[in-house]
C-alpha cells in the first residue's frame, strides 16, 4: 500500500515538475479564469446585483468561471503524454491504478492552485461576502476533488481520440452538470449560513465525487491498457 | 422467420394506427388540462420511456462489451444510443409543447427538463466520442467506459436534483395523490401506446443492428 502510494506520488511529482518547466496547463487554467473574471467583474461589478439575489448569482458565476477554466486546462494531464509519446513508457513503468492516482493528484493540485488564486480575487472584486468561510472552503475542496476526479478519467479517454480540445468539454460537461447544481447550492448555503441546505448539498457533492472515484478507479485500467 | 416478421410489422402498423385513433378521437380530453393538451401524454410518455430504456440498454451493453469483448455488444450500445438520442429529442419537443400550453413557457428548467437535457448531452457526447476514434476496438472500449460513467450521474439526476428544485411535472412513477391518477380508459390507451412505441423501437433497433453487422462484415472483408 505504501509502495503504491509512493509510486502514485512519484507520477504526480513527475507531472508537476514537467508542468512547472513549461506551465502550459497552469497558464491556460489561470489566464482563462482571470480573463473570465475580468469580464464578469467589468460587466457586473460589485453593486449591480440586488442584495437578495447576490449569494445565489455570485455562486453561479464563481462556479461557472472555475468549471470552464478547469475544462480549458485539465485535459493536459493525459494529452501531454500522448503528444510527447511518453505514454508507452509510463505504461511500462507503472501500474494503471498508480498512473490514475498520480494524474488525479496532479489535477487536484492544479485545481487547488487555481482556486487559491481565483476565489479570493473573485470575493474581493465582486464583493462576495461569505457567512461561513470554513464551510465555504469545505465546499470548494469537495468540489475541486469532484472536478479533478471527473476530468482525470475524461482526459484519459480523449487522449486516445483525434479531436481532443473540443471533445474534452463535450464529454465532461454532462457528467459535471449535476455536480455543478449541488456546488452552487452548497456555496449559496455557505454564503447565507443556511445550515440544513449546506449539509444536504455537501452530502450530495461528496457522494457524487465518491461514486465517480470508485467507477474511475475500476474503469481507468481499461482505458489506459489499449 | 420472414413471414413472422412481416406479420409482426403489419400488426404493429394496425396497433399504432389504433393508438393514434384512440388518442385523438376515442378518448375524451382529460379534465384539469387546457383544451386538448392532455392528449400529448400518449406520445410524450412513451417517447420518454423509450429514451430512458435505450439509455439503460446502451449502458448494459457497454458493461457486457467490457466484460466479453464481443463486437455485437458494441453494436447494441451504439444503436440504442442513436435511437435514444432520437427519442429524447422527441420527448423534449413534446414536453416543451405541453409546457407552453399548460405553464406558459416552452422552457423553464424544471428538474425533468434539466435531466432530459443532460440525457441529450450525454447521448450527443457519446456519439461525438464514437465519431472521434478511428480504430473500432478502441472506439468500442472508450465509448463503453464513457457510457458507464454517464450512468453514475443517473441516480443523482433522478432522486437528488428533484429534491432540490420544485417541479411542475406530473409525477408518474411515484404518484401518491389519488386525484392525480389517470382513469382506466386513459391508462389503457397509454399502456397500448407504450407497447406500440416499444415495439416500434425494437424494430428500429433490429434494423440498426443489421446495418452495423453488414458494416462490420464489409470491414472484415476489406482487411
Amino acid at each position: 500500500m505504501s509502495r503504491w502510494l509512493a509510486e502514485a506520488l512519484a507520477v504526480a511529482a513527475k507531472d508537476l515538475r514537467a508542468e512547472f518547466r513549461t506551465r502550459v496547463a497552469l497558464n491556460s487554467l489561470v489566464l482563462f479564469a482571470l480573463t473570465t473574471l475580468a469580464a464578469v467583474s467589468y460587466t457586473i461589478g460589485p453593486y449591480r446585483l440586488s442584495t437578495e439575489d447576490r449569494p445565489f448569482l455570485l455562486s453561479v458565476l464563481l462556479w461557472i468561471v472555475i468549471f470552464f477554466a478547469a475544462l480549458a486546462g485539465l485535459d493536459r494531464s493525459f494529452v501531454k503524454e500522448e503528444e510527447s509519446h511518453t505514454a508507452p513508457l509510463l505504461r511500462l513503468a507503472a501500474a494503471p491504478t498508480v498512473v490514475w492516482a498520480g494524474k488525479l493528484l496532479y489535477n487536484l493540485v492544479l485545481i487547488m492552485v487555481l482556486m487559491a488564486m481565483l476565489v479570493p480575487l473573485f470575493c474581493v472584486l465582486m464583493g462576495f461576502e461569505i457567512a461561513m468561510p470554513w464551510r465555504f472552503a469545505a465546499v470548494l475542496a469537495a468540489g475541486g476533488f469532484g472536478l479533478a476526479v471527473t476530468t482525470t478519467i475524461i482526459a484519459a479517454i480523449i487522449a486516445q481520440a483525434m479531436t481532443r480540445g473540443a471533445l474534452f468539454s463535450v464529454l465532461s460537461l454532462p457528467l459535471l452538470l449535476p455536480l455543478l447544481i449541488f456546488l452552487i447550492q452548497g456555496t449559496t448555503a455557505a454564503a447565507t449560513s443556511d445550515l440544513d441546505t449546506y449539509r444536504e448539498s455537501l452530502r450530495a457533492i461528496l457522494s457524487m465525487a465518491g461514486a465517480m472515484t470508485i467507477f474511475s478507479a475500476f474503469l481507468f485500467p481499461v482505458v489506459w491498457r489499449d | 422467420m420472414n413471414r413472422v416478421g412481416m406479420t409482426l410489422k403489419w400488426f404493429l402498423f394496425v396497433w399504432m394506427a389504433g393508438v393514434i385513433w384512440a388518442a385523438f378521437l376515442w378518448i375524451p380530453s382529460a379534465q384539469g388540462f387546457k383544451g386538448e393538451s392532455s392528449r400529448i401524454v400518449f406520445f410524450h410518455v412513451p417517447t420518454a420511456w423509450v429514451a430512458t430504456l435505450a439509455f439503460l440498454v446502451s449502458c448494459i451493453a457497454s458493461g457486457l462489451y467490457l466484460w466479453r469483448r464481443e463486437p455485437k455488444y458494441d453494436f447494441a450500445a451504439a444503436v440504442s444510443a442513436g435511437l435514444g438520442l432520437l427519442y429524447a429529442v422527441l420527448a423534449t419537443v413534446t414536453g416543451a409543447v405541453f409546457a407552453k400550453i399548460m405553464w406558459g413557457a416552452y422552457w423553464n428548467w424544471d428538474p425533468r427538463q434539466t435531466s432530459i437535457t443532460i440525457l441529450l448531452l450525454i447521448y450527443a457526447a457519446y456519439l461525438a466520442l464514437r465519431s472521434a476514434v478511428d480504430d473500432p476496438e478502441k472506439r468500442a472500449t472508450l465509448a463503453a467506459v464513457y457510457s458507464i460513467l454517464a450512468f453514475v450521474t443517473v441516480p443523482f439526476l433522478m432522486f437528488i436534483v428533484p429534491r432540490i428544485y420544485f417541479s411542475l411535472h406530473p409525477d408518474v412513477m411515484t404518484n401518491a395523490d389519488p386525484d392525480n391518477n389517470l382513469d382506466s380508459a386513459h391508462l389503457r390507451v397509454l399502456l397500448a401506446s407504450l407497447a406500440g412505441f416499444t415495439g416500434l423501437s425494437v424494430w428500429l433497433y433490429s434494423i440498426g443492428i443489421r446495418i452495423e453487422e453488414i458494416r462490420y462484415r464489409r470491414r472484415q472483408e476489406v482487411l
